[in-house]
């Protein structure tokens, strides 16, 4: 596997794989040798914008060609098995795209039976999503009437009126209130327990941190970091964010004694303030001695706890 | 709202075919026409203006049997075209130019029917709708004619209300492209129309121009070039004044080459090329976008470091 693999994922199955896939728009690329492995259960793909993401989703649903390289979905090839995939697969867009005409009943109806379900199948099948991504009479209204919130529920629901056994969620829970994205993830959370793969495209990282099982990171159009989330996050244990004040001299004879017994990983100051980044797994009584007979003075030692947002600002400048 | 303690359930039953499902989009276009009060008001009054009074007057006026040449003459009425294209403006507008603004056209391409399932869905809604003026009722006069001829040949009949049949598929068949054409080329409706009608009177106008030049200008005017159409679907001479050339160039201009415009739009937009602005473009200059964001994130790192430091210094003070 490529850059940044937090594990081999042996045994795991795999829903979409990803070798070497290059996409180019005359001279510009889009996907440079880009190679990911889907498992299943929720999987978020960050990324800044214009990394690719969108030009994966396309690709994976047959929207867009690619140059070289290989892409199978569930086993098929975009190439050659593009409608059948995307009876699998359900795309919930990012932006607004519902028919302002429609009431929220007819539309999903309608896309259900665009994937293949019958009048008859299709009415109570949309009431039943409806009913589970909890909207009420509302889906009688057209949806040019609707909230944020209600379109984004409205969204979910055609996406996954068709039963597909993949879903791609782009910004699920753009511009929708507090309770209303805490209910979306838990609408994700629950439709991944139906054994599903969910690939979910967010730039609300502390969102993607609650639900995600697993995390892709694309820059450049490369995939430059993937693996389960625990693995990601877990590179920061033991490592400690100390804050300290001195004299330039007696800062660099304390910094100097630092290394000696301790990893040191970074050691930047801004405004006579050093910040230390070290690792630690002992007591820090032994490192507040230290600074007090180099006369430093310790402003703060945190645990540096890495968040989902400082994986990703890694992996990103990283990366670059 | 709020969410009800259901957990998602699945769904297992079969699925249509691919090859049918562009006729879900036409059923709803009709649907959706048939709802809207602006077209039963333009389909009623059209009816009544080109349709019922050929309906009496040809029934009740004594004939031996259902002549092409009146068929012909009868949709070669010119408010048979002015309806028409009314109608093709209104009709069509929306069709595109909506799922363009909404960009409801994501939703259609990313389900199993693809831009030709898409275009045609659309061509066929549009041709259905439109053929409930330039068809049904052509064909209930020709019935009806058919039915109070005094006449023994009922066969010759029938070809003429056969090709009526045709000569009513085919007055749709040649003006909804253009409909859609210029409903795949804006995100307004309004627009769509206006510019549909424009095209027609536009044309019609410029015929009328350059017409006492040349008689072969006069094939600009499509309801000259539908007129001519249903003379040879009628199975009628064609003037010699016609020249047979310039009018199959006009009809395949017509026809072909504003679906090609739309289904080259739809495949622009079904790539994202033209995608709205403010989100994720698919298409990026990578190379160039390096730096950039670069130092995007060494900035937005900074700020990061800022506010873990500042949360630090507030929670941590020794």
């Amino acid at each position: 596997m490529g850059i940044g693999d937090l594990s081999d994922q042996g045994g795991v199955e795999h829903t979409i794989t990803a070798r070497n896939v290059v996409v180019r728009f005359g001279n510009i690329l889009a996907l440079d040798n880009f190679s990911i492995e889907v498992p299943k259960g929720i999987v978020g793909l960050l990324g800044p914008n214009g990394a690719g993401k969108s030009t994966f989703i396309k690709t994976v649903l047959g929207l867009v060609s690619f140059d070289s390289g290989d892409v199978r979905i569930d086993g098929m090839d975009p190439r050659t098995e593009v409608m059948a995939i995307r009876d699998r697969v359900g795309y919930m867009p990012e932006h607004d795209c519902l028919v302002d005409t429609m009431t929220g009943l007819e539309l999903v109806t309608y896309f259900g039976r665009l994937s293949g379900m019958t009048k008859e199948d299709s009415i109570p099948r949309s009431h039943e999503v409806l009913d589970f991504v909890g909207l009420g009479e509302e889906r009688y209204r057209p949806t040019a009437t609707y909230s944020t919130g209600m379109k984004q529920r409205v969204k979910l629901a055609q996406a996954i009126v068709h039963d597909p056994k993949i879903l791609f969620l782009d910004e699920p829970t753009n511009g929708m209130d507090p309770l209303g994205r805490e209910e979306m993830l838990e609408l994700i959370s629950r439709i991944a327990a139906s054994n599903k793969s969910i690939l979910v495209s967010s730039h609300i990282l502390q969102d993607m941190e609650k639900v995600c099982q697993h995390v892709i990171i694309i820059n450049g159009g490369r995939a430059i970091t993937q693996g389960p989330m625990s693995v990601l996050l877990d590179q920061g244990r033991d490592r400690k964010r100390m804050q300290v004040r001195g004299e330039p001299r007696a800062l660099a004879a304390f910094t100097d004694q630092l290394r000696k017994g301790h990893e040191v990983l970074s050691v930047s100051e801004e405004f006579g303030q050093m910040t230390i980044i070290l690792v630690n797994a002992g007591p820090s009584a032994p490192l507040l001695d230290l600074a007090k007979r180099h006369g430093v003075q310790v402003r703060s030692y945190v645990p540096d706890k890495l968040t989902l947002e400082g994986a990703f600002i890694r992996s990103v400048t990283e990366g670059a | 709202m709020g969410l009800d303690p259901i957990g998602y359930k699945p769904w297992d039953g079969e699925r249509t075919e691919h090859g049918r499902r562009f006729l879900v989009v036409a059923e709803s276009i009709l649907r959706h026409k048939l709802k809207a009060k602006w077209f039963l008001a333009i389909l009623i009054i059209g009816t009544f203006l080109v349709h019922i009074m050929p309906l009496f007057i040809y029934s009740l006026i004594p004939h031996r049997e259902l002549e092409a040449e009146v068929m012909r003459d009868y949709l070669g009425n010119g408010l048979y075209f002015i309806f028409e294209v009314i109608l093709v403006a209104l009709v069509c507008s929306d069709l595109i130019s909506e799922d363009l603004r909404s960009n409801s056209f994501i939703l259609y391409v990313s389900r199993a029917m693809g831009a030709k399932g898409y275009l045609l869905g659309k061509w066929t809604g549009a041709m259905v709708t439109i053929g409930l003026f330039t068809l049904l009722p052509p064909l209930a006069v020709a019935i009806a004619v058919t039915a109070t001829q005094s006449g023994p040949d009922y066969l010759g009949s029938l070809a003429v209300i056969g090709q009526t049949i045709l000569a009513g598929v085919w007055s749709a068949i040649l003006l909804v492209p253009a409909g859609l054409a210029v409903s795949s080329i804006t995100k307004k409706k309004t627009y769509a129309s206006v510019g549909t009608f424009m095209f027609f009177f536009g044309m019609t106008i410029v015929a009328g121009i350059f017409g006492n030049m040349s008689q072969d200008w006069n094939l600009l005017d499509p309801s000259n070039v539908l007129y001519q159409s249903h003379t040879v679907i009628y199975g009628l001479e064609l003037s010699d004044s016609v020249n047979r050339y310039l009018l199959g160039a006009m009809v395949f201009l017509l026809t072909f080459p504003p679906m090609a415009l739309v289904y080259y739009r739809i495949l622009r937009k079904e790539a994202g090329n033209e995608q709205r602005g403010g989100g994720t473009s698919p298409v990026q200059v990578v190379r160039s976008g390096d730096r950039a964001e670069q130092l995007q994130h060494r900035r937005s790192e900074r700020d990061h470091r800022d506010s873990r430091t500042q949360r630090g210094r507030q929670e941590h003070v020794l």
